[in-house]
């Protein structure tokens, strides 16, 4: 068998579920051609190792969240299921609805609408300065999704970044230990803003199960428009990044309204 | 299978899906989320667009639960419906689903043949985050066939009839897919290699 017939046949031999058995002189050719043994063997190393790449990424929180929304908006969900709770699970299903009187949290439904609309107003005007207050005083990674025209693991050096004076003076005095590379998350999270306290409060103590998934989706979706804005500040040309924003804001504002609809 | 962090069953999860119950959909939406993300972020190579059709899939499936009879695993069905929103979505953009024949060779395409004798294997194993971006590279329609078949696991006859082509013609594009996959690595690991 010749290189060329063995490459004509490794369509079909190659086939894991193909029980075809191999044809005169194919394996005697292979053992003896390092040409064609190497190629056997690559296609079959490329085959085997495409296999783990199978469920190994993980979709951003909002998906969720778009797709509670959606069901939520064609009526597809009446009511959460109700049992007893054991527990306290870290995921906020199967809560109980326990009697008395139910806490009002009438406040969270105008915070929710503020929040869509200070996104409206970003993409239709500049950033406004006191939203860079979130900005964290280190590095700051440009996320993936953010517009193509920034490349991957992008990090803004010292001298672009708008951030106040004394915010780049402490991230360059960090230890070098602490200080955040290119493509992870600030070790410490900011502190949550005083709406977001409330809001965690009144989970705390009308749903205090839900509490640590709340904070966990609050955190994921703050960072989010932490990064989105200071590269909005920086680009405040670019539409897409604006419309990323206005998207980041108003999970935040879907996650205030499932709060609500929930412990109401 | 079982959500770990609620002890409810996925079987549990479906029947109180069925009739409405949100805490059933997330518990399902979490148990396959990485699956049906991970098959879409493959097929388009976007995270973004990735996250809508995973959204997408998600809410089809949502909105037929209550067809779901259980003749075949929730998951195949959830797999299948998922591969199907993609394809669709392909379809609308214009693009190959699957080549009929030999694609144009792209600007930074690497010559076939060009590590030949010299440097015959991809030794040991192949690195996760080159190979994910060797199959970015990949033309549409090979990389249909190639993420269908390597990556999530279906048949040539699956494949076949998802995505209109004949069996041999799915082989076919595999094959392909696999030698230029073969090429971009070996030209990724020379030039890391030269960088050092």
């Amino acid at each position: 068998m010749t290189c060329s017939e063995v490459e004509r046949v490794l369509p079909e031999l190659l086939d894991d579920a193909s029980e075809r058995a191999f044809p005169a002189g194919f394996e005697t050719h292979v053992k003896s051609c390092p040409a064609c043994s190497g190629l056997v063997s690559d296609l079959r190393l490329i085959a085997s190792e495409s296999r783990q790449l199978a469920a190994s990424e993980e979709p951003s929180p909002r998906v969720w969240l778009r797709i509670a929304a959606e069901l939520r908006a064609e009526g597809l969900i009446s009511e959460p299921a109700i049992r007893e709770p054991q527990s306290a699970p870290s995921r906020p299903i199967l809560i109980s609805t326990s009697p008395g009187r139910r806490w009002s949290a009438w406040w969270l439904a105008p915070v929710a609408a503020a929040l869509l609309a200070a996104g409206a107003y970003v993409v239709s005007h500049k950033p406004a300065p006191q939203v860079a207050k979130q900005t964290p005083a280190v590095p700051v990674t440009v996320p993936v999704r953010v517009p193509s025209a920034v490349p991957e693991n992008a990090t803004v050096s010292p001298d672009r970044v708008t951030t106040p004076a004394p915010q780049q003076l402490a991230r360059k005095a960090a230890k070098p230990e602490d200080r955040v590379g290119p493509a992870a998350r600030p070790a410490v999270e900011p502190e949550p803003s005083a709406e977001d306290q409330q809001f965690l409060s009144v989970v705390s103590t009308r749903a205090p199960s839900m509490r640590a998934t709340y904070e966990s989706e609050l955190q994921a979706v703050n960072a989010d428009i932490r990064e989105t804005q200071a590269y909005v500040n920086r680009h405040p040309g670019d539409a897409d990044a604006r419309q990323h924003l206005m998207d980041a804001y108003q999970q935040k504002a879907l996650l205030y309204q499932m709060a609500l609809d929930r412990i109401q | 299978m079982t959500d770990p962090k609620q002890g409810i069953t996925e079987a549990e999860a479906i029947e109180q899906a069925k009739q409405g119950h949100e805490a059933a959909f997330e518990v399902l939406y979490h148990l396959h989320k990485r699956r049906v993300y991970s098959l879409c972020l493959r097929m388009v190579s976007n995270p973004a667009q990735a996250e809508d059709l995973a959204q997408e899939a998600f809410l089809q499936l949502f909105r037929k639960i209550g067809t779901f009879r259980g003749e075949s695993a929730f998951s195949t069905w959830l797999h299948r419906m998922t591969v199907n929103v993609v394809l669709m979505q392909l379809r609308k953009k214009g693009l190959p689903v699957v080549s009929l024949e030999e694609t144009l060779e792209s600007d930074d395409e690497v010559p076939r043949k060009e590590f030949g004798t010299q440097d015959v294997k991809l030794t040991g194993s192949i690195d996760r985050l080159q190979l994910q971006r060797a199959i970015d590279k990949l033309p549409p329609g090979y990389r249909t066939v190639f993420v269908l078949h390597d990556v999530e696991g279906f048949e040539h006859n699956e494949i076949a009839e998802m995505v209109g082509c004949s069996i041999g013609n799915s082989k076919s594009q595999l094959h392909k897919a696999r030698l230029k996959l073969r090429d971009y690595l070996k030209f990724m690991r020379a030039e890391k290699a030269k960088t050092g």
